[in-house]
């Protein structure tokens, strides 16, 4: 199944799917809250809900082009070098996969906190724009379609973020099982995000999306199980020379001194059904040192990120953070990235939305029409 | 040149009517040899001599062999392969089993009274020394066999793998986590008479007997002559009544003496073939050459040409089939066996993950005190098995009963099995030799042995001392339990000796203790080895039923989950059911940032949520 199916894959395109649907309905109820109550211009509201509606699919249709050459080009160039030590890149790939999902999976459980989060990074664009009088920002063709552009750029970056994503997670997959879960996951993404604006019952669209990332991090933990393991299995493949594909799931087929279970049946490899299990779970029939301890720390580690953020969340302060940041801001060449994150820290997010709200629309092209909307 | 033998021997009789002693001072040394012509290696030498002497008695002689050890730096002995040893069982030779290894430093005395005929041979038997270069043709020449009259010359010839490498250095690559098919070692080389592509004068119109060893440590060879027909009339010092043979297979230990007219011409020369068993060889390195052509030269002007194959692989060679001889002395069939012994060989990693041979579930481990020593001392309890040790495998045997070995092969390689201090008969083997012989090398099934229903057996047997067991087959032999002794039955290729393909029978054990006794200098032997020469199998002296102690292989791998492989699981489980419970709390908190989404720059948001906007 795995060949025709990556989970991984389908979780990551659910993922940022999802989360471009956030940011266009997020600029869709700017819109609605502004332009489009009763009483007040239609025209100009469709019209500016039109440029979202484009600027999010040209968007799509970019990095879908983009994402087209970006595997075309991997599986066309590189993939043959991977397939002489297969376990050793697996696990490589394996690794980088596990990052990248951990980095990404818990931001799924905060819809509700990064739909503010983006109505804040939005208003903020504005402010800018329109304090520092850029030069597109300044143009009449930037003015004219500022709805256009916004989720042009958000629908390609997102778009973008998934192919890195789905390359990195699936360096080890076949060609063949990327298009059913690229597919089902835009459609599951879709469906979510359609839920979400329309406003559905958030408590089951969370508990959805608490049960997918439940998923997703099982598939995590076991993809860095199965990492450790391929490299170990490659050390062992190393050591033993060709011989050991000859054993199938007998003695021999592992290194019998790492191993703390083995059970000559359910060979993820050779065994339908257990690739499956493999993908969702991690499954391994030799369960090793390495690849046991390795799954137990990877949960120990998403607890303690989790009680970590909660523990940010809830005080405000995030241990160690700030500290963080200051001894990185000496070091030469990270200052201006740690500056600016000191920066942010201190930043009052919620006046920066009020000054939009009460701004935005005033230097825009649709200044005429805005008079009457200001406070 | 029939009875002029080469002067190794202090005593010499020209005409050998009258039995003799050959005493012999061999002083066990290493010296540096390079047979062929591709590597100088160490090998062990006699008195500083490498090839080591062929030794040549006739029946009846007495052999006495000092051995000294001066090796430094590596354990040995001697066994006499094929030599029964009646009475002389401590004489046998293999370590732990009839005596100590002999430390280097150290003498040990063999001597040995030689009452049969034929083609012998001599070779270390202690843990895995004779690869080095220990080995040696042994002939026993006899004036009345039954075709003396048939031959004018003798010839003896003996075949090897040869390694590059010490015994030593092979093992922790062989018996390792990383090898863990137990695939053999590859020979670098094969070598004919311990030297390659000679040639042997022959003179045209006269008979030969050509006596042929295979002294190898693995590697079974083909061997045939060109245009030329063999006559078996010995097989591992048994004579079977003439039969003519195109292809001989020679496994590791086996013999063949055979009679060879040359052709009357002078025009040509023929080459002798052997050819390498590759069924053997896990890999064939494109260098390692596998066929060899030596020379019958009738004219040394006459050109020397490599004799080409008709076929591409060793298997598709049909050898003559040792099981169709008859022996001369028509000894029939042993009839009603008293004790029936099945064991199937299996392949199998054990627990450190090497791999190691098996006879049913058991793989030779040697005990802390010579099996011999232990029969000795154990007093009535020597017709006890269980003081011989678990792991020594040992099966003891009444006085002159007729013993039937069933031995089965769940292995996907042939086994040449060795009983030491007898030749037993052969009564059934499967598959045979030719096209069918391969049949069950897959490893996903196996012929078994129906003692109901099986191939008559024959009237006259074929006897002999080594014989090929199938791949994935069987075969059935019988002997007569009529030699008081300690006696390994073991596979003859060394390196799965040391996997521990091996079974002890310990034959009349009172008898024994009758015949031997220990002598001193088989105690100080034992002593300068830091070995006990009393005691059972684990060295108790006190209670020989009391096997603690005792030596043991790994043990064997669990098939399933053990307790650490389910509390390994659960707590994975655990783990993972908990963290999921954390991303759940972590997803759930989440719902408290819905309550303000009504307004951009909603009044009413604390200054403390606010903050947690940020970025």
């Amino acid at each position: 199944m795995a060949n025709v199916f990556a989970v991984q894959v389908f979780f990551i395109v659910f993922r940022e799917c999802l989360e471009a649907i956030i940011i266009v309905s997020v600029l869709l109820s700017f819109l609605k809250q502004c332009l489009g109550q009763p009483g007040q211009d239609q025209t100009i509201y469709k019209r500016l809900r039109k440029q979202v509606y484009v600027g999010s699919i040209v968007g799509v249709l970019i990095c879908l082009c983009i994402g087209a050459i970006f595997i075309g080009l991997f599986y066309g160039l590189g993939h043959d070098a991977w397939s002489t030590s297969e376990d050793l890149w697996e696990g490589i790939f394996y690794i980088i996969a596990t990052v990248m999902i951990t980095i990404m999976g818990l931001a799924l459980l905060r819809i509700n906190k990064t739909k503010q989060k983006w109505r804040v990074k939005i208003a903020k664009a504005l402010v800018e724009k329109s304090h520092q009088k850029s030069r597109w920002m300044r143009s009449d063709w930037g003015r004219r379609y500022a709805m256009f552009i916004l989720p042009l750029i958000t629908t390609m970056r997102e778009g973008v973020e998934a192919v890195v994503f789905v390359g990195g997670v699936s360096l080890g997959y076949p060609a063949t099982s990327f298009p059913l879960p690229v597919v089902t996951g835009i459609i599951a993404g879709l469906l979510t995000g359609w839920l979400i604006y329309r406003g559905g019952n958030v408590m089951s669209i969370q508990i959805f999306l608490i049960a997918s990332t439940c998923v997703l991090y099982l598939i995590a933990a076991g993809m860095f199980s199965k990492a450790i393991w391929s490299l170990q299995y490659y050390r062992f493949e190393v050591g033993v020379g060709s011989d050991v594909s000859e054993e199938g799931s007998g003695a021999g087929s592992y290194n019998i001194l790492d191993t703390v279970w083995h059970v000559n049946c359910c060979n993820p490899e050779t065994d339908n059904g257990w690739d499956v299990f493999q993908a969702i779970l991690g499954w391994q029939n030799t369960g090793t040192y390495g690849s046991i301890i390795s799954y137990n720390i990877y949960w120990l580690f998403i607890m303690a990120c989790v009680a970590w953020m909660m523990y940010e969340e809830r005080t405000g302060r995030a241990p160690l953070a700030q500290k963080f940041w200051q001894v990185l801001a000496r070091v030469p060449g990270l200052k201006r990235i740690a500056g600016k994150k000191l920066e942010a820290m201190n930043i009052q997010d919620e006046s920066v939305v009020r000054q939009v709200n009460s701004s935005m629309f005033h230097d825009s092209t649709i200044e005429t029409e805005m008079v009457q909307l200001s406070k | 040149m029939r009875n002029l033998f080469a002067g190794l021997g202090a005593f010499q009789l020209l005409l050998g009517c009258h039995a003799v002693t050959h005493t012999f001072d061999w002083n066990v040394t290493w010296v540096t040899a390079n047979p062929d012509g591709l590597a100088d290696r160490k090998v062990i030498g006699i008195n500083d001599q490498w090839p080591l002497p062929v030794l040549e008695v006739n029946k009846g002689d007495r052999v006495v062999v000092n051995m000294f050890n001066g090796l430094g730096d590596k354990k040995t002995s001697i066994h006499w392969h094929g030599m029964y040893q009646e009475g002389t069982n401590d004489m046998d030779g293999p370590s732990m089993v009839t005596q100590c290894p002999v430390a280097p430093g150290s003498s040990y005395t063999y001597n040995f009274t030689v009452n049969q005929n034929g083609t012998y041979w001599y070779h270390c038997h202690t843990d895995y020394c004779y690869p080095d270069g220990y080995r040696a043709p042994f002939i026993v020449h006899d004036n009345s066999s039954y075709f003396y009259d048939d031959y004018d010359e003798e010839m003896t010839l003996t075949m090897s793998d040869w390694y590059h490498t010490l015994a030593e250095d092979i093992k922790p690559e062989f018996m390792s986590l990383y090898n863990p098919t137990g695939a053999e070692p590859i020979p670098d080389s094969f070598l004919f008479n311990n030297s390659i592509s000679q040639s042997y004068p022959v003179q045209a119109g006269k008979t030969y007997l050509i006596r042929l060893i295979n002294i190898s440590a693995f590697v079974g060879q083909y061997f045939w002559i060109e245009d030329h027909t063999m006559r078996i009339v010995e097989i591992d010092g048994v004579y079977v009544d003439e039969a003519e043979a195109d292809r001989l297979y020679l496994s590791v230990a086996q013999r063949y003496a055979v009679l060879v007219t040359m052709k009357n011409s002078t025009e040509k020369n023929y080459g002798m073939v052997m050819v390498a068993d590759s069924s053997l060889l896990d890999t064939i390195p494109s260098d390692l050459l596998l066929n060899q052509t030596n020379w019958l030269e009738y004219n040394s002007g006459a050109a020397h040409n490599n004799v080409t194959l008709e076929v591409s692989d060793s298997s598709e060679i049909y050898p003559f089939d040792d099981i169709n001889l008859v022996p001369h002395d028509r000894v029939e069939l042993y009839k009603n066996p008293t004790k029936t012994v099945e064991v199937t060989v299996i392949m199998e990693n054990l627990d450190n993950g090497d791999g190691y041979a098996l006879l049913n579930n058991i793989t030779y481990t040697a005990p802390k005190v010579p099996t011999l020593y232990t029969v000795k001392y154990a007093g009535d309890l020597a017709t006890d098995s269980t003081v011989y040790g678990e792991y020594t495998h040992s099966i003891v045997l009444e006085q002159d009963e007729v013993v039937e070995v069933i031995l089965s092969n769940q292995d996907t390689g042939t086994h040449p099995f060795h009983l030491h201090g007898h030749n037993f008969q052969l009564l059934d083997r499967y598959p045979p030799y030719g096209a069918n012989f391969y049949d069950y090398d897959a490893g996903t099934e196996f012929a078994t042995f129906d003692s109901s229903n099986h191939t008559a057996f024959p009237t006259y047997p074929a006897r002999r001392d080594t014989f090929v067991l199938p791949p994935g087959g069987y075969y059935v032999i019988r002997f007569v339990a009529s030699n008081p002794g300690v006696w390994l039955f073991h596979c003859h290729i060394d390196w799965h000796m040391m996997q521990g393909l091996a079974m002890t029978f310990v034959e009349d054990p009172l008898a024994i203790q009758d015949q031997f006794s220990i002598s001193q200098n088989q105690i100080d032997v034992c002593e300068a080895a830091s070995m006990s020469w009393k005691g059972n199998a684990a060295g108790n002296t006190e209670d020989y039923l009391d096997l603690k102690g005792q030596n043991k292989p790994p043990g064997f791998i669990p098939a399933g989950f053990t307790t650490r492989g389910i509390v390994a699981l659960v707590f994975s489980c655990i783990c993972a059911v908990v963290g999921m419970i954390s991303i759940s709390i972590y997803g759930i908190s989440d719902l408290k940032f819905t309550m303000h989404e009504s307004g951009l720059g909603d009044e009413s948001a604390t200054a403390q949520e606010r903050e947690e906007y940020r970025d």
